[in-house]
């Protein structure tokens, strides 16, 4: 009984998760599909807007979806790593400014980020000049730039699980003459899978949206990711020409998401039983 | 201390793959910025041109034709949003293009922020382009820039539905009405309004009604000293198109937007789209029969005068190598190849007469799209016309839902008086 | 997992004392050095070739505090610390501090670069061709070194020599079918790949004329042309046939008698006019109330909302006896997984109130984005829709943290399963999630895609157009600074900076209260 209340919540739910996105499926079938399409259900069904999508020349697509899996793996593994490494000092090590600088980070984040947009140009100006292969138009230095937001919330993400890791485990382990990086790597890292999991889902899924600073800084077609690529594929008057195959697109951006999410998955859910913590 | 050395060395690895890996570019998939150069370098150098996405493809053969004979990299980049400010901000940083392709209206804020240089052409150079062309992009006796095509709206009707190009706006909406009675279509005219209105696109019907956005100087230019949003015949336009609106005839409606309007005249909703060139691929695809023609004027109205834009290449003034883009903007994209290639890739009508005879004799939309944009008014190229957007795109949305013509017009021109006060 | 890091402490037992220099410490000590020395080759040269000697004293004294932090055995928290915020510091931190500075300065459309600038573009925009002027054909050819112009008159098929000296004439030049210079006495002529290199010099000859100067238009035409605007430092102002503009520093601007101003300004500092500018303009604080209570009620909606429904799916699913959790979980995080502002513009059009998806389904006629409490309404319901699967995720993640002993033992206690998630699961969730949920307050509180891309602040009152029924804070002032009269920087810095006060002190504040939960339970 309880167990079907719990089916009915979830299926409910999932139909709310669902909805609009038939709308796009409706939307990617149809060949005359049209972001104004009324009905869920699509006049015509043919996989014509995703052959004419991969196979585009205006719409590299192929690579754009290279471009971003590529950014989106490198990037949330990178800042997974940096992030991890701040929630350790933040949860085990007491330090003069800790407090402080936990704060800062929540804070930093808090400030419009919409006008930084003016200093990025700056800054990446300069260094196109002098490192041309972290400059403008290149994954690495967009990479880069996607670091500066490694900290951050997934730092405090990842500090509030760590906190709930007991303390005496380190301890043990201290007594047994192991040191901070050991106890890092061998005892903490393999108890906290499933929010590294989730830190690295999430920012992944951050990454392969992230629109902005990308918009800016890849210009050359080949060099672009699926987000920034796609809007152009509807930006201005070309809005309706292309809905079809922007949907489509849409859809396949999913895919990566959903995958690295199947691939993850075992870990989020069953990284930490109950077993483990008796330790 | 095995485990010490490990976390180390994956540091190590790291900050390795940051840099050794990032010299070798093609170890990543998408560092290759070399990816859309063309020929390489002989005499060294290299020319950047920004454009949005459907002009990228077109452009490349004649840049790459054009860095060839002058031993140099042309590489044309794509930029898809917020072009302007990304242009200017760019530019001013030191890392923007050396030629820019964008919309005359840019002309006045670019040239406020020194972004742009003065082209000069040739008296030949000048006669060969369309008058209105030309006069789109002087700007303060000087001209900015290259133009190649010119777009405005005109009025497309499904010939099926309607035969006859309507001699006013009343005899349109009342062709409508009635096909819309007889259950042939559902809407009586396509054009988009959407929560925001859209001036862009009432504006023929606004300036038919009466109404006005600037004073003239003396020398026949916009004024923006002088704003006349609020004037009385605005007011009177105002009036007009709360008529046609929701809670009158029907024929403006908030709920057609950029969207959804054309594609519900390609579904035979409507008899008459009011659009510009971009919609007949739309159009042409659904199989409709169509014909163009202006948009017609109010009965005893004054003329529905449309906004003509004019797209134009722009010579960047902090580009590094201006004579090449002097060169490229003056002499090499001013000719009758390239403007054919970018009406092919997107059919605007060319700037360049010779061109547009060529276009006419095989596509006659062309043609019918000038025509219909003859008397139109180039868009204000002042700064000050940012300002006019918004407020007047709120105005018509007020007045469609049924507002009334009178305040909506007060406050739009309260606003911008304040904003350009600023 | 745990038998494994045990086993690792067992491994490591022999390494005592830890003073002691093992194989291992040397190697990884050589490494720290190795990457070091590394980065310092890559970077270093670059900045001595253009001669940036205080970047590249920064990037030695940074590499060399690095690498000491990294081989002295002190500082361990910094150890862990530094990567990170190495990065946080130059495209997060910098750019914020950067945009501060800005809020002191016109900064913006009109006022982008310095004096020198606005100059240049002044002077530049006003060369008017000489009336009645050859256009001519130009050939680019040297003159022993020195490169110089030949210029054919079109009309006359007359040769002259254009250098920084003069115009003279030039016998003897062999023209081209294109009315170009084939060839010269006394001079080689380059050929196009040639020219186009020396493209920086082309630009910068001017031949001087008595009406003026020729300057070379491309790399195949010249023109003579006249600066009909020139700027005197004497009297720090530029003159002209039209008058005199002097150079107004407080507005940056060259201004003339009349009043008016030259369109073309520079960047100056106007100390704390914009923030003046923000408390005083009549839009912001004549709607300031209305939208504060607007913007804390979305943000607020938002963040309770998605972390009620993620919570709730999490917890539905997180049952040992539930099935389908794999597929459930997949579906869950389908909204999170697509493109943000694709979804945004389906969701505004399924709000259509004549060709939108909802009304349909519904059967009903409402104008959902046309009236201000249904827009308030889809909009909160299109923020939920984006945001609940990261709810979803981190609750998730973060449920596997809290033992199942401590619930069981709740239940064992006779605890009803509502007071064991009250007393037991939600604490401990939250001690993890507050943080975000307060930082996902933030987001949302300056959710400035969310509004933009749906409503765009609208419905808008006829009587006030600036501030619509949806307006956040962040759109409206916005729209202020960026809608009218070009992009103003300067005003926008100084109205993030009253927003970001706002926000930090709700969340600060909100922080404070949650402060000694976490020490309780840390």
């Amino acid at each position: 009984m309880r167990m079907t209340l719990r089916h009915v919540f979830v299926l409910a739910v999932c139909a709310f998760a669902v909805f609009p996105i038939l709308f796009v499926v409706s939307a990617a079938l149809n060949p005359m599909g049209t972001l104004a399409s009324t009905s869920l259900l699509p006049a015509g069904a043919s996989a014509d807007n995703f052959a004419n999508l991969l196979t585009s020349d205006a719409y590299p697509f192929g690579r754009w979806f290279l471009n971003s899996v590529f950014i989106a793996l490198a990037s949330s593994f990178a800042s997974l790593l940096l992030s991890m490494l701040a929630a350790y000092a933040f949860s085990r090590m007491r330090f003069a400014g800790r407090r402080a600088g936990m704060m800062a980070l929540l804070l930093i984040q808090m400030f419009p980020q919409f006008l930084a947009i003016v200093t990025i140009f700056m800054i990446f100006t300069e260094v196109t000049e002098l490192y041309p292969a972290f400059g403008f138009n290149t994954a690495w230095g967009l990479l880069l730039l996607y670091l500066g937001g490694a900290l951050g919330v997934n730092t405090w993400l990842m500090k509030g699980f760590l906190d709930t890791v007991p303390k005496e485990l380190d301890e043990a382990a201290t007594m047994d003459g192991a040191s901070h990086a050991q106890i890092f790597w061998r005892v903490i890292m393999p108890l906290v899978t499933p929010i590294l999991a989730v830190t690295a889902l999430l920012a992944f899924i951050g990454t392969m949206s992230e629109f902005l600073m990308a918009n800016v800084f890849l210009r050359d077609t080949e060099s672009k990711t699926l987000a920034v690529g796609m809007y152009g594929m509807i930006a201005g008057d070309h809005r309706n020409a292309n809905f079809g195959m922007f949907a489509a697109g849409t859809l396949i951006t999913a895919v990566p998401t959903v995958g690295v999410f199947l691939w993850l998955q075992k870990y989020i859910v069953s990284g930490l039983t109950a077993g483990a913590v008796k330790g | 201390m095995r485990m010490r050395a490990l976390g180390v060395a994956t540091l190590a690895t790291l900050a390795f793959t940051a840099t050794a890996c990032g010299s070798s570019q093609p170890a990543a998939p998408a560092a290759s910025a070399g990816a859309s150069s063309s020929a390489p370098a002989v005499g060294g150098g290299t020319l950047v041109i920004w454009a949005d996405p459907p002009r990228v493809k077109p452009l490349k053969p004649f840049a790459d034709r054009f860095g060839a004979e002058n031993g140099v990299t042309v590489e044309v980049k794509e930029i898809s949003k917020d072009n302007q400010v990304t242009f200017l901000t760019a530019s001013q940083q030191g890392s923007g293009p050396d030629i820019m392709i964008g919309a005359h209206d840019w002309i006045g804020n670019l040239v406020q922020n020194g972004a742009i240089d003065p082209v000069t052409l040739t008296e030949e150079q000048k006669a060969s382009f369309s008058a209105k062309a030309v006069q789109a992009v002087t700007f303060d006796g000087q001209i900015y820039g290259a133009p190649y095509a010119l777009e405005n709206i005109a009025l497309i009707r499904n010939t099926d539905l309607a035969p006859d190009a309507p001699a006013t706006i009343e005899d349109m909406v009342e062709q409508g009405k009635a096909l819309k009675k007889d259950g042939k279509v559902d809407e009586v005219l396509c054009i988009p309004v959407g929560q925001k209105g859209d001036a862009f696109h009432v504006y023929p019907i606004f300036a038919s009604g009466g109404g006005a956005l600037f004073g003239a100087t003396p020398s026949g230019d916009p004024d923006p000293k002088q704003v006349l949003l609020g004037s009385e015949g605005s007011v009177k336009a105002f009036g007009k198109l709360k008529e046609l609106g929701e809670k009158g005839d029907g024929a403006l409606r908030t709920s057609l937007t950029n969207e959804n309007y054309i594609v519900n005249f390609a579904g035979g909703k409507c008899a008459y789209l009011v659009s510009g060139p971009w919609a007949i691929s739309e159009v042409k695809k659904a199989g409709v029969a169509y014909d163009i023609s202006a948009v017609p004027p109010f009965e005893g109205g004054q003329a529905a005068t449309p906004f003509v834009g004019v797209q134009t290449f722009f010579v960047a003034s902090k580009g590094k190598n201006k004579a090449l883009a002097q060169e490229f903007v003056a002499n090499y994209v001013t000719n009758k190849d390239v403007a054919k290639a970018l009406y092919e890739a997107d059919p605007r009508p060319p700037a360049l007469t010779a061109a547009l005879e060529e276009v006419r004799a095989s596509d006659p939309d062309a043609g019918k799209f000038l025509d219909a944009g003859k008397d139109g008014l180039p868009m204000p190229a002042i700064p000050e016309m940012a300002a006019i957007w918004e407020p007047f795109g709120i105005a018509e949305n007020a007045v469609v839902k049924g507002g009334d013509a009178a305040k909506a017009a007060t406050a739009a021109q309260k606003a911008i008086d304040g904003s350009l006060k600023n | 997992m745990a038998l494994d890091a045990r086993e690792a402490t067992r491994a490591s037992a022999h390494a005592r004392p830890r003073r002691e220099i093992t194989t291992a410490f040397v190697v990884s000590r050589i490494a720290v050095l190795a990457v070091t020395a590394a980065i310092l080759l890559y970077a270093a040269p670059p900045l001595a070739a253009t001669g940036s000697w205080v970047a590249l004293g920064l990037l030695c004294a940074v590499s060399a505090t690095a690498a000491w932090l990294y081989l002295t055995r002190r500082f361990i928290p910094a150890k862990y610390l530094i990567p990170g915020t190495v990065f946080l510091v130059a495209f997060q931190v910098f750019p914020v501090v950067y945009t501060l500075t800005t809020a002191f300065t016109n900064f913006g459309d009109g006022h982008r670069g310095d004096k020198a600038e606005a100059v240049t573009a002044i002077e530049t925009g006003s060369v008017r061709q000489a009336p009645g002027s050859p256009e001519y054909t130009m050939t680019v050819a040297l003159r022993g070194d020195e490169l110089v112009f030949l210029l054919v008159d079109p009309a006359t098929k007359q040769v002259s020599l254009g250098a920084a000296g003069g115009l003279t004439p030039l016998d003897g030049a062999r023209l081209g079918a294109t009315g170009k210079v084939l060839a010269a006495p006394g001079v080689s002529v380059l050929k196009a790949p040639e020219a186009a290199a020396r493209g920086p010099e082309i630009s910068a000859l001017a031949v001087p004329t008595p009406g003026g100067l020729i300057k070379a238009n491309g790399l195949s035409r010249a023109v003579e042309g006249k600066a009909t605007l020139g700027y005197d430092a004497t009297c720090d102002c530029v003159r002209g046939d039209g008058g005199t503009w002097t150079a107004d520093e407080s507005r940056g601007y060259f201004v003339n008698a009349k009043g008016e101003n030259l369109s073309q300004g520079w960047q100056v500092n106007v100390g704390l006019d914009n923030f003046s500018r923000v408390l005083t303009n009549p839009t912001i604080s004549g709607h300031f109330a209305g939208v504060l209570g607007w913007n804390l009620v979305f943000a607020l909606a938002s963040v309770v909302g998605c972390f009620a429904l993620g919570m709730g799916v999490a917890l539905a699913l997180h049952h040992p006896r539930m099935r389908g959790t794999r597929v459930y979980r997949i579906v869950l995080i389908l909204p999170y997984a697509m493109p943000a502002f694709a979804m945004l513009l389906v969701w505004r059009d399924m709000f259509n109130r004549d060709f939108g998806l909802i009304n349909q389904l519904l059967g009903t006629e409402i104008d959902w984005l046309g009236q201000t409490m249904t827009a308030r309404f889809g909009v909160i319901l299109v923020n939920l829709w984006l945001g609940f699967p990261y709810m979803f995720l981190v609750t998730t993640g973060a449920l596997q943290a809290i033992p199942r002993e401590l619930t069981e033992a709740a239940s064992i206690d006779g605890a009803a399963p509502w007071t064991a998630f009250r007393r037991v699961t939600l604490p401990l969730l939250l001690v993890a999630l507050t943080p975000l949920l307060i930082s996902s307050f933030a987001f949302n509180f300056n959710n400035f895609n969310a509004i933009a891309l749906t409503t765009d602040g609208g419905p808008f009152p006829a009587e006030s157009p600036q501030v619509g029924g949806t307006d956040l804070l962040i759109t409206y002032t916005f729209r202020l600074a960026f809608g009218a009269g070009g992009a103003q920087f300067g005003f926008a810095a100084a109205i993030s900076v009253f927003i970001f006060a706002i926000v930090a002190v709700i969340s600060a504040v909100a922080f404070r209260r949650t402060r000694r939960q976490e020490e309780v339970y840390a």
